[in-house]
């Protein structure tokens, strides 16, 4: 049996490239998205600044949140703070303490920005300020110059200084806290590698007054005597600083003690594989199904007389699994090394445009081959299984006559399969509308137009005779001759026509869906920012804080209803507690007190905003409620950098889109956060103030102070939309590679449907027809396949499209170009035209002579 | 087995009616025939189009199933039998000769004449299968794959498979039909040769009166009835039977199908 299909394979080895691409195609795809999701699970953080250091001792940023329930039932869930968690720097004396312990060096990271640097790479969390004291931690070493030793001087990282053209005796422009100066820069360091993040390094002296917490560092880098073992020595730190909040870090682990905020990105690297590998796997197994079985169809005289001599459509359907395997298995074993390669552009792809952050590792072990490997696999068995209940179905008879097309399509299980995809796509479109959020969107409703793409092609040779009947008028009546002979065959073979139909309604489909589900996203997310945008305009500064003055300044500024300064940071209710506080806590928003109690008036439910002073906090009111608290009680909160607090509430909110946290003085809450410090001002509009006479009013107020910027609306909405398109591209990928398969697909259709009929052309012009007139029938009966094909597929498209937007959007319909549609519309129909019009050029080349019509 | 006179019949066909379509357009392809084929016998099987050679014969062979009365095969009543069981009676025990697509095109000659063999499960016997290879005349050509052989020279091979299970009955469908007359010969000869040197029962469909003249019997359908019988053919004969046939289904091309007791 294997020798007698291994002998069709190599025979008929056309037929069956399209089975091996797309296992090819679709394996490599799971073994990249297998890879992102490996390295999402391990979310290996390498230390890069800290990388010389074998111990490190950081803050504890891992937080138990409040008990809920009780006895048996109680648990609590932990969280992650979303500030640095800083260490007393008298901590050093207790670490150098412990015996293998060399010395200790303290890590502080501050702001500090290098004016007139347009592209330095940075990493959201970190700070690009350093003591010269921790250089010796990654380490950094002087390629020019001398050490900062002064105040005033400054040794910048090799990238920085090749980005402004500066060396060793040149000046820099910086601004830090306290304002934009002059630095002397004494020398260039390099850390013998590319570093994620810049590093600016300044004198010990005026590092330790630069920094934004007095007497607290982030971390201590622990060198150690030489002989000491790292294990021994990190247990016993541990042991030493037990009470302290802090964490001792070796290895790998010690990158989260530089890279707090990338832990976070592991997590969307899990969702993104999920979402595309399943993606891969679904449409993978759809194309297989379809190019297996349209193989078995083109065999079917075979079939029917291997079934009139004997074989039992079991041993059938083991001869087409076993082709199916062998297709497989190579087409897996192919895509290996592809997929490995893949795997790493992929995450190249996403880390460069922003999606996640560059310092993770990229780890693709040997999980990932075998999973991708095994599904390869399971979806070629999948495939065969189908194809195989085909042809274990045909009748011998029936099969053996010419022309044979089969007219009884609506099996039982296409009907029962067809109905459950679409009960299917019902159900995850309302989970789409419900839980509509961001990049967690696309998981359900990818899948769900994908069941209602397969419920439209398990239904697709009812819908073409439907579809074929209306087109005919049109067709005869426009078409000529040509159209007449086209509507004539499309009316005898809407069988053959059908199977050419699905996967032009499969591409069109899915494109058309996932492009204006994508715009139509970014318009509403744009919408929604601009609509709950509080500020008409935003002051920020170079230096990264934003002083009293500059605010109060800017509240007297003619056409200002209220200036406030803006930061934000979580936080978690602990007395009284929330039972339904998950591990994003609260959103608190520091502000001050005056400029929020003239401009946001309107939000406040009870109490006064302009009360805002010192540990006070307004609340919004559901939060309140489920607190049960009003004006006047007292909370306790903890903070994101881990320090607890008791606060006076002042004021409860309304809900609105706009603000759903707590306001908290920015004064009080600053001091708790990574930066230390307010960084914007936002300033509302007294009403009937154009926005452009505001702008000028504030540039000419405060523009004087060094560093400072103002920007409108228009500004702060084009950034918050970069932010939003980087995003998007992770949809485009997933369009990229459904339309690669759906052409495929389409293509080998096609090509083998034509093929199929070169007896055909023949007959035709043996009685008379010349090639023109035979290739103009069949470019009509292409243009029928792609209009019903895009017909469908619009259709498909619309199913999901239309509820989403009216979901989300007020409009019905989803917002984007129009072009787009356009342009897919086109593609489809020269796609379908020239893939069936090659092969029909092909067949005809050859004289037509009556031997042509000899049964081959 | 049934016996008719002292002759044993390998096939027997009782009252069997076949229908297509569904009420109303009914056709009516075989109208109570009731047949039998003798162990040993070259039959030939002869009408004008529509008048159901084709499905008596895959009634007979199992591979269509009558809408009323029975087949038996060997003393096998067929018409209570699976469709597995039915698979592996075709495998076992009857040979196929198809007008075209005989042959699988990925396998050589060899291959092709061994596959009933294989998918029963047994391992071909090599003297055996290169005896029936060399009886057909091909000896030559064992390696060769169909798309390297003629017509004629395909039919062959086709013959050469079903010889070589030493099936009890061969059924050919028009196995003459696409060649010239110099295979068609061959063919015939073939067929012929393994009745009378081996007593292998042949049941033949054909169009053509030359080649029912190699036949023992040859039975003329019209109309889904067997309406003929004529034995120790001749050509001459069996054209002016046909013609005879033919002219009086033309003479009432309306009606149904019935015809006149045409009984001889």
């Amino acid at each position: 049996m294997l020798a007698l299909v291994v002998r069709t394979l190599r025979y008929r080895t056309g037929g069956f490239v399209a089975t091996l691409v797309s296992v090819f195609v679709g394996t490599a795809v799971m073994l990249a998205c297998g890879g992102l999701m490996e390295t999402g699970i391990r979310t290996v953080i390498p230390p890069q600044r800290l990388a010389a250091a074998p111990i490190v001792v950081a803050g504890n940023q891992s937080y138990d949140l409040p008990t809920v329930g009780h006895g048996e039932d109680a648990y609590h869930e932990t969280a992650t703070l979303s500030e640095r968690v800083r260490l007393d720097e008298r901590l050093a004396g207790t670490i150098s303490a412990v015996p293998g312990v060399a010395h200790v060096v303290p890590d502080v990271s501050f702001h500090a920005e290098v004016l007139g640097d347009s592209g330095g790479s940075s990493v959201p969390g970190t700070q690009a300020g350093h003591s010269w004291v921790s250089a010796e931690l990654a380490p950094y070493r002087l390629t020019e110059g001398v050490a900062p030793i002064r105040e005033g001087e400054v040794v910048l990282d090799s990238a920085t200084a090749g980005r402004i053209g500066v060396h060793a005796g040149g000046k820099a422009d910086l601004a830090v806290r306290g304002g934009v100066r002059s630095y002397q820069v004494t020398g260039i360091a390099d850390a013998g590698r590319r570093m994620a993040a810049d590093a600016v390094f300044f004198s010990p002296a005026e590092a330790a007054g630069l920094r934004s917490a007095a007497g607290q560092v982030d971390a201590f880098g622990v060198q150690l005597a030489p002989g000491a073992d790292v294990n021994a020595v990190s247990a016993q730190i541990g042991a030493a600083v037990r009470d302290q909040r802090a964490v001792t870090l070796t290895g790998e682990a010690r990158g989260s003690a530089e890279f707090a905020k990338a832990a976070g990105d592991g997590e969307l690297l899990i969702i993104l594989a999920a979402v595309f590998g399943g993606l891969a796997a679904q449409v993978a197994m759809f194309v297989v199904a379809s190019t297996l079985t349209l193989s078995v169809q083109q065999r079917r005289r075979e079939v029917a007389m291997l079934r009139a001599i004997g074989a039992t459509p079991r041993q059938l359907s083991r001869m087409i699994t076993g082709e199916a395997m062998i297709i497989g298995a190579l087409g897996t074993a192919l895509a290996i090394f592809p997929g490995v390669l893949l795997g790493d552009w992929l995450f190249g792809r996403l880390t460069g445009f922003g999606v996640i952050q560059p310092v993770l590792k990229f780890e693709q072990g040997f999980y990932p081959v075998v999973a991708a490997a095994i599904v390869g696999l399971s979806s070629a068995w999948g495939a065969a299984f189908v194809a195989a209940r085909y042809a274990g179905r045909t009748r011998p008879v029936e099969a053996m006559r010419e022309n044979a097309i089969p007219t009884h399509w609506l099996t039982p299980a296409r009907l029962w399969l067809g109905v459950s995809s679409l009960i299917g796509a019902v159900a995850l479109a309302y989970l789409t509308i419900t839980v509509v959020d961001g990049p967690l969107a696309a998981s359900t409703a990818g899948p769900a137009v994908t069941l209602v793409a397969t419920a439209v092609a398990l239904f697709a040779p009812g819908l073409t005779k439907l579809l074929v009947a209306v087109l005919r008028r049109p067709v005869r009546a426009f078409g000529g001759l040509p159209g007449y002979l086209a509507s004539l065959n499309a009316r005898a073979r809407w069988m053959p026509m059908a199977g050419a139909v699905t996967p032009i309604m499969l591409a069109t489909g899915l494109a058309i869906f996932m492009l204006y589900f994508q715009t139509t996203e970014v318009a509403v997310a744009e919408k929604q920012y601009t609509d709950s945008l509080l500020a008409d305009a935003v002051v920020t500064s170079a230096t990264g804080e934003v002083s009293p003055d500059l605010v109060a300044k800017v509240q007297q500024t003619p056409g200002v209803a209220g200036a406030t300064a803006f930061v934000t940071s979580k936080g978690y209710n602990e007395k009284p507690s929330d039972a339904t506080q998950d591990e994003d806590g609260v959103d608190l928003t520091g502000v001050t007190a005056d400029g929020v109690a003239r401009a946001w008036g309107g939000i406040v439910e009870s109490g006064k905003l302009d009360a805002l002073h010192g540990t006070t906090i307004a609340l919004p009111s559901d939060l309140a409620q489920r607190l049960g608290v009003g004006v006047g009680a007292k909370i306790a909160m903890r903070l994101g950098d881990g320090s607890q607090v008791t606060l006076d509430v002042v004021a409860t909110l309304r809900n609105t889109a706009a603000s759903s946290g707590a306001l908290m003085p920015a004064d009080t809450l600053a001091p708790h956060t990574a930066a230390g410090a307010a960084d914007r001002i936002l300033v509302t509009a007294q009403p009937g103030t154009a926005e452009g006479d505001l702008l000028a009013a504030l540039r000419s107020r405060v523009g004087d102070v060094d560093g400072v910027q103002v920007a409108g609306r228009e500004a702060l909405t084009k950034a918050f939309l970069a932010e939003v398109q980087a995003n998007a591209w992770v949809n485009y990928l997933i369009v990229g590679l459904l339309l690669v398969y759906a052409a495929i697909s389409m293509v080998n259709t096609l090509v083998m449907a034509t093929a199929d009929r070169r007896r055909e052309f023949g007959l035709q012009r043996l009685i008379g027809s010349t090639r023109g007139q035979v290739m103009r029938m069949m470019a009509v009966e292409a243009g029928i396949v792609a209009a019903i094909g895009v017909f469908l597929g619009t259709l498909v498209a619309a199913s999901m499209l239309v509820p989403f937007s009216a979901a989300v959007s007020d409009s019905l319909f989803p917002s984007g170009p129009l072009w787009i549609y356009l342009v897919i519309l086109g593609l489809a129909v020269v796609l379908t035209v020239v893939a069936t019009c090659a092969p029909t050029w092909f067949s005809l080349r050859t004289r037509p002579s009556p031997s042509t019509l000899a049964p081959e | 087995m049934y016996q008719q006179g002292d002759t044993v019949e390998v096939v027997r066909l009782l009252s069997v009616r076949k229908a297509y379509g569904k009420n109303g357009a009914q056709v009516l392809a075989l109208d109570n025939v009731t047949a039998g084929f003798a162990a040993g016998t070259f039959t030939a099987v002869m009408g004008p189009s529509g008048s159901g050679k084709s499905t008596l014969l895959h009634c007979a062979a199992g591979l269509d199933k009558p809408t009323s009365g029975s087949v038996v095969l060997g003393g096998t009543d067929l018409s209570v039998m699976r469709e597995v069981e039915l698979t592996r009676l075709r495998r076992d025990r009857i040979g196929f000769v198809f007008q075209a697509f005989n042959l699988l095109p990925a396998l050589d000659v060899e291959q092709n004449v061994t596959l009933p063999l294989r998918l029963a499960g047994r391992r071909p016997d090599p003297a055996l299968v290169r005896r029936v290879i060399e009886q057909v005349g091909l000896g030559k050509r064992r390696r060769h794959r169909p798309a390297e052989l003629s017509g004629g020279q395909q039919q062959r091979v086709a013959i050469a498979r079903a010889l070589v299970t030493h099936p009890e009955v061969i059924f050919a469908d028009e196995p003459t039909g696409a060649l010239d007359t110099r295979s068609a010969q061959e063919v015939l000869n073939l067929l012929r040769e393994a009745t009378s040197v081996s007593r292998q029962t042949i049941v033949m469909v054909t169009h053509d009166p030359v080649a029912a003249s190699y036949a023992d019997r040859v039975l003329f359908l019209a109309d889904g009835r067997v309406v003929d019988e004529l034995r120790q053919p001749n050509p001459e004969e069996v054209a002016r039977r046909m013609t005879g046939l033919v002219a009086r289904t033309e003479q009432r091309p309306q009606e149904g199908p019935w015809l006149s007791e045409l009984t001889r």
